[in-house]
């Protein structure tokens, strides 16, 4: 009897307690520390993208800490998915379960973003991505999502506009790898290109196919004067080696899937000119970012990368409105303000729509010359568009 | 199709072949001995590549050389990848197949050691060298060499070539003209009556894995070479080779050369026949193909016997 009784009272008063507590919590700002959580591959095959924007999101915290001005200490709250959906939920989860956090930056891959989005939609947690860029993402009503880049509609009508108006190119020849990205990114491009009336060769080959020198000649024999490869860097270097071999001369253009250095070395000369396209700006290069790149060399030893100045600026967005929100900063009302605000980043103005899409698309062109990656500007320009 | 693009690709196709008949050989000579798929036999082909790729790098870091200093420098990577695949080899049937025979252990149980030693060696290898693929550092300039039927032929797919004849020729002289050959063939055709004989069963076992492992290593080079260098290159190669055995009938020598010629057209023709979505297809229903009408492949088991 008497056990019964302590069970009897017992469980509500740690209910309660522990409801007490979670409120506490809750109200994170009204802390001491708020945490932005980064979730992305930062181990695994893809560690390299997933560094690029941490070291991003780090800058941003550890400056805005030592402005001094918000009232509460920042903290980086890593979260490791490898890039792989199947990991993606898990590492959400903790997220989650850190009421100290306040929004998410990332997830960084679109696979992972499919699989932890409804998930963190749930919580209210805010997942605002610097480069998951499929874009079927915002047509799934996940309740949190907002994306910062610009998605691979824009990146596969950028490179049809640039064949079409300013390569005047008469026949292209059009090769996915059959991954979800390079998939959607080779349907748009066939679309928009066929719409300009060129004629386009659409075929696949599997990503991880190593010996590619028939599918380089098929390119050679279809007599197509220019190609875009819709897929990543581990395949288009061995394609690209194939296609110098097989003769081919003319234009290639290929997405942010291949627009890495790792592209140049593994290709090697069979590289030079090829066209590379990315929602990303080259923070080295631009004006706006010089800022950036000096303060990110100096505390990482190493130049910014592929989307390192887009999670900059996002956390940077996440910052503005936990300094504006003040006391009344919560996962909900940051949700609120980052979905209806703007801000103005280095890169460019992050605003959204309602389904949580970048209002701006903007697709920069880069071409490998001399063994580097050179930056030519935005494609809408330079395609006369 | 041309005539002249027909000839283009048979040409591609009998090169890759040629890398999958080498490496078939290493199914093959450890079947014939031990009635074993050696699964990890695809690994001896990744640490292979690796193997050349060290020793290019170390020596021969920077520009491709030209004349006598790039023979010097394929010798020297040829060398090095049978080097890594032959040591590959041995310490595998050394730590994972020997035990195993000590004790007589099933079948079944070898196979999930071959395939567990495959994990292991991949992972191992993404652990060490890094996961993102590498170049093969250049031993020479890749020019077009010469023309056959309209087919031009660049220097990497003559190497080629040339590398999977002298190895053919070469092994299968082993073999059949050498005493390593006979216990070989003896072994394989009964190894308790060889053991009897005085042939030396463990030692022919890890001579032939030595074997193997040489040629498949070599392979690894010369296929890294032709496309670059990655921790789980070994794979798709692998498992084509493996079928190439299959086809041509497993612990038959010759029989593997000629499957893996034979896979490696038909993958290549695939490509601009139905696009290159479907070459493994191509290349597994031939597989089928073959399986149905001739079950024990088109050349049968005959590794015991002089061919």
């Amino acid at each position: 009897m008497l056990n019964k009784n302590i069970v009897k009272l017992g469980i509500p008063l740690a209910v309660g307690a522990l409801a007490l507590t979670g409120c506490a919590n809750d109200s994170g700002s009204s802390g001491d520390t708020v945490k932005i959580a980064f979730q992305g591959p930062l181990s695994g095959d893809n560690v390299a993208l997933g560094q690029n924007m941490e070291r991003g999101i780090q800058l941003a915290i550890e400056q805005a800490n030592a402005k001094g001005d918000l009232g509460v200490k920042l903290e980086y709250f890593p979260v490791d998915d490898q890039g792989l959906p199947e990991k993606a939920t898990a590492a959400a989860q903790k997220a989650i379960d850190d009421t100290d956090v306040v929004a998410l930056v990332g997830p960084a891959f679109s696979g992972a973003t499919n699989s932890a989005a409804p998930l963190l939609g749930d919580a209210g947690l805010t997942a605002i991505s610097p480069s998951a860029t499929n874009p079927g993402l915002t047509e799934q009503g996940f309740k949190t999502f907002l994306r910062g880049v610009p998605n691979d509609n824009a990146q596969g009508a950028g490179m049809a506009d640039y064949y079409a108006k300013k390569l005047k190119a008469k026949k292209v020849y059009l090769l996915d790898d059959k991954s979800d990205y390079g998939v959607g990114l080779a349907q748009v491009a066939n679309d928009k290109l066929t719409a300009a009336g060129v004629e386009v060769v659409k075929k696949s080959v599997p990503a991880k196919t190593p010996d590619y020198s028939a599918t380089a000649k098929d390119v050679v024999n279809s007599k197509a004067d220019a190609l875009i490869y819709a897929g990543y860097y581990q395949d288009a270097a061995p394609f690209a080696k194939k296609l110098a071999e097989a003769g081919y001369k003319g234009a290639a253009i290929s997405g942010d899937g291949t627009n890495d250095m790792k592209f140049v070395e593994l290709a090697g000369d069979a590289s030079e000119n090829w066209f590379l396209t990315c929602p990303c700006t080259d923070a080295t290069v631009e004006a706006s970012t010089k800022q950036f790149t000096e303060d990110y060399k100096k505390k990482f030893n190493v130049a910014p990368g592929t989307y390192s100045a887009e999670a900059y600026d996002l956390t940077n967005y996440v910052i503005q409105e936990v300094k504006r929100l003040g006391d009344k900063a919560d996962r909900a009302s940051i949700y609120d303000a980052l979905a209806k605000g703007s801000y103005k980043g280095l890169t460019k103005e992050f605003s959204f729509d309602g389904k949580g899409e970048l209002k701006i698309s903007n697709i920069y062109l880069y071409q490998v010359k001399g063994g580097k990656i050179a930056y030519q500007g935005s494609i809408q320009e330079l395609a006369g568009s | 199709m041309s005539l002249v693009e027909f000839w283009d690709y048979l040409v591609l196709g009998v090169v890759l072949g040629s890398i999958y008949a080498v490496i078939a050989i290493g199914y093959t000579l450890v079947y014939g001995v031990l009635q074993l798929i050696n699964f990890a036999h695809s690994e001896v082909f990744m640490l292979g590549a690796y193997g050349g790729l060290i020793a290019l790098t170390v020596v021969a870091p920077g520009n491709a050389p030209s004349g006598l200093a790039s023979v010097g420098y394929v010798v020297l990577g040829l060398a090095a990848g049978a080097a890594f695949g032959a040591l590959t080899a041995y310490g595998l049937e050394k730590v994972a197949y020997r035990p195993l025979r000590r004790r007589g252990s099933p079948r079944l149980i070898f196979l999930i050691t071959a395939i567990g030693a495959s994990f292991f060696l991949y992972n191992l290898a993404g652990k060490l060298f890094g996961r993102d693929p590498l170049p093969m550092p250049e031993a020479y300039e890749n020019k077009k060499v010469l023309t056959v039927f309209g087919a031009d032929l660049n220097v990497t797919q003559l190497l080629l070539l040339a590398s999977a004849v002298v190895m053919m020729v070469g092994l299968d002289m082993v073999v059949n003209r050498t005493k390593l050959g006979s216990g070989i063939r003896a072994v394989s055709q009964d190894a308790e009556v060889a053991g009897l004989m005085g042939v030396d069963i463990d030692k022919v076992v890890s001579r032939t894995f030595v074997i193997g492992g040489l040629l498949g290593g070599a392979a690894g080079f010369l296929y890294g070479t032709f496309t670059q260098v990655k921790f789980d290159m070994g794979f798709i190669p692998g498992i084509t080779a493996f079928a190439a055995a299959v086809v041509g009938g497993i612990g038959n020598i010759r029989g593997a050369m000629l499957g893996g010629l034979m896979l490696g057209i038909v993958e290549t023709l695939t490509v601009p026949a139905f696009g290159g979505e479907w070459r493994h297809v191509g290349a597994f229903v031939v597989l089928i193909a073959v399986l149905m009408f001739r079950p024990t492949g088109i050349l049968g088991e005959r590794v015991g016997r002089t061919a």
